[in-house]
């Protein structure tokens, strides 16, 4: 009876540790990696955005007031678009950005299997700011032309992991 | 010569417009600015750009800002037909670290003639900011150099925005530092947290320490303080903790001195007592020869009385080699109440009374051997038998001469017999056990070992206990007159001495008429099996003689208890 109890608080006490620790999931993994993909091919990309008066990621307000508790759906709102939209509609003719390309999306994949177990524990809550931001983005990338959104919606992925390596690790600096 | 004549007016224009060609129209003629970037730290964002190509002193040049996502260039004011090849623009970017970014563009303007414009390939973002340093404090204590970092504190930056808001975690700071004045020569270290510690140098001299900040979850590039020195002499190695320890050193060492003095002197001995040197310790002499048979030692017979006859006549005190298969070392080894003491040197190894067995004159392969020895119980005829000279133990001891004694001598008819033959009678003791002194007693088997047993508590409590007597047992005499030889010693006459029937020399003995030689036949050369002889309790014909030994024995030996070994030389 007593080690029912203590394995069954144990099993409780490892599971909370567990979902706390899933709150900010993504802290563990290694971003830095991800980034340093992303500084070796953002030169190349961001040359061929032409409409730099428009931006899909950047919208004043858009990612910058996204509350603490909304910020696990929306990164897992704009990895769901990166992976299902800009990956698939960009077009790389060049193998060594392709490469890079793809090592990133490898990570966003990883990325969503961590967040899943934060939907599972019902700690990803999708509040009504998160939805508007998530139809925001959404909407900026359907207002251009799909290869000239995804060649943009790329160039913005520096935006996109600032705003994870800030909202995962550490307080927002407003 | 006639005047020149005037240019008419509609030629005058377009002249004046070839005329022109070289004097650069606004914009369109001045060449631009090659590459145009920035170079940023926390909160100080600088744009740089090359020059024209041939600028002169009255280029200038124009910059211009705009924010990703929005499509109005903005002109910085600040920067504005500026001679120079950079221009600050932090405060105009300020939101940077909201995760704004910015394109800059830049133009050359020359007396009124523009360039194009040149624009910085990436955007401006966080990601392109550089991390520094504050400042580096350094403190000397208790032996080690304590460091403190400080973050970079920039002026222009707004209220609230502090670097370790805007970079919260996975601060990482390498450290290096170098001893002046080697200009290449770094020891570096990476440290977690702003607050470092290392232990002084082994070193005399002047270090400098420098420090280059990190963020391990970012990709942004680190930048070297400047170089904070500081030196360290001598006195600085004399710290309190330093002194502390040696002293209490110091004092750990003249106690333990002074504790082996004492100890030194009260283990000292006094004069009277203090003994010559010893021998030289011999290793060689030192190592236990379980072999040898040429230390006697003096035997307790008592003790030895108490000796199970198991025991005696177990296979450790069986012979090496006598033929019967045995390798174990002759009994006469730890039994020298059995030996024949001395034997060789006397002429044929007397054992008188009084004298101590001599385990050396014992059976062995290389002892002298000084008579008839002593055998394991069980033995195995063997053809050939054993010669001798190297036999550890024939049973029969072997005359060995190298006492110095030649084979006539021990063989001989005369001096050459092995005692202890004289019958020593005048002593009052049984004349067959008197007579069988010397002589080493050999037990026959299991069935005679209790009346081996017997006989031999009964010698062992002789009143001679140095002497060692063989004596018949009173079993052993009913069942057959007391022999000569008790138990299995058989008798070797004088080389014209001829084998004599058991019948006939049983119980009769004639110490004086008959002439012991010793051992064995392989001892004394020609003497061979023709020299052995029966002596009075000749050996049974259990006994497998070699050859034809003891086929001229009658046949009522076989009932005769005794056990000897027989060994004859071919």
């Amino acid at each position: 009876m007593k080690a029912s109890l203590w394995l069954l608080g144990t099993v409780f006490l490892l599971s909370s540790a567990h979902t706390l620790g899933l709150r900010r999931c993504l802290i563990a993994m290694d971003m830095r990696h991800v980034g340093e993909s992303f500084q070796q091919i953002k030169g190349a990309i961001q040359a061929q955005d032409t409409f730099q008066n428009v931006t899909i990621l950047s919208a004043s307000g858009t990612l910058h007031s996204i509350k603490p508790l909304d910020v696990c759906c929306v990164t897992k709102n704009l990895l769901a678009f990166y992976m299902n939209r800009v990956f698939k509609d960009h077009q790389e003719l060049n193998p060594q950005i392709l490469r890079k390309i793809s090592s990133i999306a490898n990570s966003f994949l990883y990325m969503q299997k961590v967040l899943q177990q934060c939907q599972e524990q019902r700690l990803c809550h999708c509040g009504e700011e998160a939805a508007n931001a998530t139809r925001i983005v959404h909407d900026n990338y359907n207002q251009l032309e799909v290869r000239s959104a995804a060649l943009k919606s790329l160039g913005e992925l520096d935006v996109f992991l600032a705003w994870i390596d800030r909202n995962h690790q550490g307080t927002p600096a407003s | 010569m006639p005047p020149p004549r005037p240019v008419p007016p509609r030629l005058v224009l377009p002249l004046a417009a070839l005329l022109c060609l070289g004097c650069g129209e606004p914009g369109t003629v001045l060449p631009s600015p090659p590459s145009v970037w920035f170079e940023a730290e926390f909160f100080h964002h600088v744009l740089h750009w090359a020059p024209i190509q041939n600028s002169s002193e009255s280029t200038r040049y124009e910059v211009e800002l705009r924010r990703y996502g929005t499509g109005l260039w903005r002109p910085v004011s600040s920067c504005s037909q500026t001679p120079v090849l950079s221009c600050d623009l932090t405060m105009v970017t300020l939101d940077l670290y909201d995760l704004k970014g910015y394109h800059a563009r830049v133009q050359a303007v020359d007396r009124g003639r523009r360039s194009d414009w040149t624009v910085t390939q990436t955007r401006f973002s966080i990601d392109d900011v550089s991390l520094t340093v504050g400042s580096v404090e350094l403190e000397i204590r208790d032996g080690f150099v304590l460091g403190k970092i400080q973050p970079p504190r920039p002026k222009a930056a707004p209220a609230g925005h502090t670097y370790e808001r805007i970079f919260p975690q996975f601060h990482e700071y390498e450290v290096s530092i170098r001893k002046v004045p080697a200009r290449h020569e770094f020891t570096n270290k990476k440290v977690n947290h702003e607050n470092f510690s290392f232990p002084i140098p082994g070193e005399f001299g002047e270090f400098c320490v420098r420090v280059k900040p990190a963020v391990t979850s970012r990709t942004n590039k680190g930048v070297w303080s400047e170089e904070v020195c500081f030196l360290l002499a001598a006195k600085q190695y004399f710290t309190g903790t330093n002194l502390t320890i040696s002293f209490a050193l110091v004092l750990l060492l003249c106690g333990a001195l002074a504790l082996r003095l004492y100890l030194h002197r009260r283990q000292k001995l006094p004069a009277v007592l203090v003994f010559g040197k010893p021998h030289p310790f011999s290793p060689v002499g030192q190592l236990p020869r379980p072999e040898t048979r040429d230390t006697l030692h003096a035997v307790d017979e008592q003790a030895f009385a108490k000796v199970s006859p198991e025991l005696r006549n177990s296979e450790l005190h069986g012979s090496t080699d006598s033929g019967f298969g045995s390798a174990k070392p002759s009994l006469q080894t730890e039994e020298p109440q059995f030996l024949l003491p001395d034997a060789l040197p006397q002429a044929g190894g007397t054992l008188r009374k009084g004298d101590p067995p001599d385990p050396e004159s014992s059976c062995s392969s290389a002892s002298t051997d000084s008579g008839i020895c002593l055998q394991e119980p069980r033995w195995v005829p063997q053809a050939g038998g054993q010669e001798h000279g190297g036999q550890e133990d024939s049973g029969i001891g072997l005359a060995h001469h190298s006492e110095g004694r030649t084979e006539d001598e021990l063989c001989g008819s005369g001096g050459g017999h092995v005692g202890p033959l004289e019958p020593e009678a005048a002593e009052g003791e049984d004349p067959a056990a008197v007579g069988f002194q010397g002589y080493l007693k050999q037990t026959r088997g299991t069935e005679e070992q209790a009346v081996t047993a017997g006989c031999l508590e009964e010698e062992a409590s002789s009143a001679d206990a140095s002497v060692p007597q063989l004596r018949m047992c009173p079993d052993a005499q009913e069942a057959w007159p007391p022999p000569a030889v008790d138990k299995g010693y058989l008798k070797q006459d004088p080389p014209e001495a001829t084998l004599a029937p058991l019948g006939a020399l049983a119980g009769q003995w004639n110490p004086a008429a008959e002439e012991w030689s010793l051992l064995g036949v392989t001892s004394c050369g020609d003497l061979g099996t023709a020299e052995w002889s029966f002596a009075r309790d000749p050996a049974p014909l259990g006994v497998a003689a070699p050859g034809g030994l003891l086929g001229s024995f009658d046949a009522d030996l076989v009932t005769l208890p005794l056990i000897s070994s027989l060994h004859a030389s071919e």
